[in-house]
């Protein structure tokens, strides 16, 4: 098994696989930067209604001093949340939504479907004839790569993210370098769960689809459809997305989006975190349920 | 010991019956050609002995074990048609990768196989650079990973050139003295006759011959005989007994002794200038066979 294990990981160092890696580390850049760059702009002309720009009336100064704060506080927080301790929430929840689902996709395709693709099935299967040990060794390669990314995607954030912020000229947090670092772990934690239950749904496309593109489309398809499901007030609470959100639990955007999920879940009544964990594990069972039945079929490629 | 053997061996896609109750015994330290023209099931047959697809029915023994075991078939180096490989690794990767899937090998032992599929020197290369040839020769290097005492290949010889074809003949009877037993699959008719102890010849999914190349199908000899243009008349007249066509002096006849032949000349008072017994290649024979199946097969409305 271990042997097995090395061997799938080996194939991981891949073009395809780094390409993804560094996309999802640049988007998270670029997120960064664009909130940062959103907070300073608020900072430095705060949203102020139409009706107070000119007047001078007590009510008006009242609105317009409460707008000015307001920036200040979204701009500190953006500060606060840019902090290497801190900014392990962002790395977090964009490898747990639909950035982490597109790179477990793409990987899924790559280095699971793509077997079928380019054939090399026949000579793995020839040379390891336990088709649920493949299937699990498939399984955790793809969740590591999803891993990798997090963990690559913090550490990058830690490094750039302080001198995006102070490039951006928002104010300096006033806050040790490591606050937050705790939560961010448990962020991290949590997000390690759903790039499992990503990895799941990717290595039973794999074996649903038999190869590259395929695979990546049913990934991202199914998840994205899960994901449209959650929206819906009277079911929605039993899609896999929604235990998702809840073991997340995802909350609402400033300027430095932590996520790209919470946005497509109903504001309807959310599960608790415990039951989200559950969802979690029973969408990920029936998933490998589901790859162990379509890969105990003939191979003919 | 049989090494491989099948008994009642049948596989359905559907309506269709690609593999028709076949029954096989390779014995251990054999070369043994597997033949049939396109269609007739060999790959079919080649991917369950390898667990790839699951029979309908009948049984399957790899080794001395009944299929299905991921444990006997990992035991088995195999190609099968065309090889795959990871494009973006080396070759070297590549035969390491395939390595430690079936539980680990050593670097010597790549650079064994390496060496013996004559890609030493391009070993550092990618996959995506490499020929045809030198993919079927790394084929053939991973079949040879880790010693195996069964090697099943199917068209070993696909994309080499006479050198290279010449180079695997040679490798895959070093391998059978060395007590491999090698189960191949070709299309190159003359290849087989000569590296091949045993034949096995298949024809819509059925066993139709089975012996050694030499003895397969039934065997008409043919007598040629070479004789002087002042004697062709006479000679003409004195070989009207059996089937035969003549020009410039040269005939061909039907009948498998050139003793007879010869005597008939010289009791006719014809001396020949040559009489030499001709025997048909495989090719032909195979021809003969499966054809003869087909015709069996219209004639059956099969």
């Amino acid at each position: 098994m271990l042997w097995l294990l090395a061997a799938e990981l080996r194939k991981l160092i891949r073009p395809l696989v780094w390409g993804t890696g560094l996309a999802i580390t640049g988007f998270c850049l670029l997120i960064t930067w664009g909130g940062a760059n959103n907070a300073r702009s608020a900072l430095a002309s705060p949203r102020i209604p139409d009706v107070c720009v000119r007047a001078v009336t007590a009510q008006c100064r009242q609105v317009t001093a409460h707008a000015h704060a307001a920036a200040r506080t979204a701009a500190a927080a953006t500060s606060l949340l840019a902090q290497p301790g801190e900014i392990g929430h962002v790395a977090a929840g964009m490898l747990a939504s639909v950035p982490g689902l597109l790179l477990i996709a793409l990987v899924a395709g790559g280095h699971w479907g793509g077997e079928w693709g380019i054939r090399t099935i026949r000579q793995l299967l020839a040379r390891q004839g336990r088709r649920t040990r493949v299937l699990t060794v498939k399984w955790l390669t793809i969740w590591a790569a999803g891993v990798a990314a997090l963990v690559c995607c913090w550490l990058v954030l830690a490094v750039a993210a302080p001198l995006i912020v102070a490039g951006a000229g928002l104010p300096a947090a006033h806050a040790p370098m490591w606050a937050g670092l705790g939560s961010s772990a448990s962020a991290a934690g949590r997000a390690v769960i759903v790039l499992g239950l990503f990895a799941a749904v990717g290595t039973a496309a794999g074996a649903i689809a038999r190869g590259q593109l395929a695979t990546t489309a049913i990934t991202a398809g199914s998840m994205l459809l899960a994901l449209l499901v959650a929206g819906i007030a009277s079911i929605g609470r039993l899609s896999p997305a929604s235990f998702v959100q809840a073991w997340m639990n995802f909350d609402a955007a400033g300027y430095l989006p932590t996520n790209f999920w919470s946005r497509f879940v109903s504001g309807g009544q959310q599960s608790g975190q415990l039951a989200g964990l559950l969802g979690i594990v029973v969408t990920g069972a029936v998933a490998a349920v589901i790859a162990r039945w379509r890969f105990s079929a003939d191979v003919t490629v | 010991m049989d090494v491989i053997s099948c008994v009642g061996l049948t596989k359905r896609f559907g309506p269709a019956i690609v593999v028709n109750g076949l029954d096989l015994a390779v014995s251990s330290g054999q070369v043994y050609g597997f033949l049939g023209p396109n269609g007739a099931g060999k790959t079919t047959t080649i991917r369950m002995l390898l667990g790839l697809i699951a029979p309908s029915a009948g049984q399957v023994f790899l080794l001395g074990r009944r299929l299905p075991d991921p444990r006997v078939v990992a035991q088995a180096g195999s190609m099968i048609e065309e090889p795959a490989f990871y494009p973006w690794m080396t070759g070297r990767a590549n035969l390491e990768v395939l390595g430690a899937t079936g539980g680990g090998c050593g670097r010597g032992e790549v650079a064994r196989v390496l060496r013996l599929a004559g890609l030493a020197d391009v070993d550092v290369r990618k996959v995506k650079t490499y020929s045809q040839g030198m993919r079927q020769r790394l084929g053939i290097a991973a079949a040879m990973l880790g010693r195996p005492a069964l090697l099943i290949i199917d068209e070993p010889t696909n994309g080499l050139d006479p050198a290279g074809i010449r180079d695997i003949r040679e490798l895959l009877r070093g391998l059978a003295a060395e007590g491999t037993t090698v189960f191949l699959s070709s299309h190159l008719l003359a290849e087989v006759e000569q590296v091949c102890d045993r034949v096995a010849v298949i024809v819509g999914g059925r066993l139709v011959e089975e012996g050694a190349p030499a003895m397969l199908g039934a065997i008409k000899r043919r007598v040629r005989v070479e004789v002087r243009a002042a004697d062709s008349g006479a000679a003409a007249r004195l070989l009207a007994r059996w089937t035969a066509r003549h020009a410039d002096g040269q005939f061909l006849v039907e009948h498998d002794s050139g003793r007879d032949v010869n005597g008939v000349l010289v009791a006719g008072g014809v001396i020949a200038e040559a009489v030499t017994v001709e025997r048909p290649g495989l090719e032909h024979r195979f021809l003969e066979i499966t054809g003869k199946e087909d015709a069996r097969a219209v004639a059956a409305g099969r």
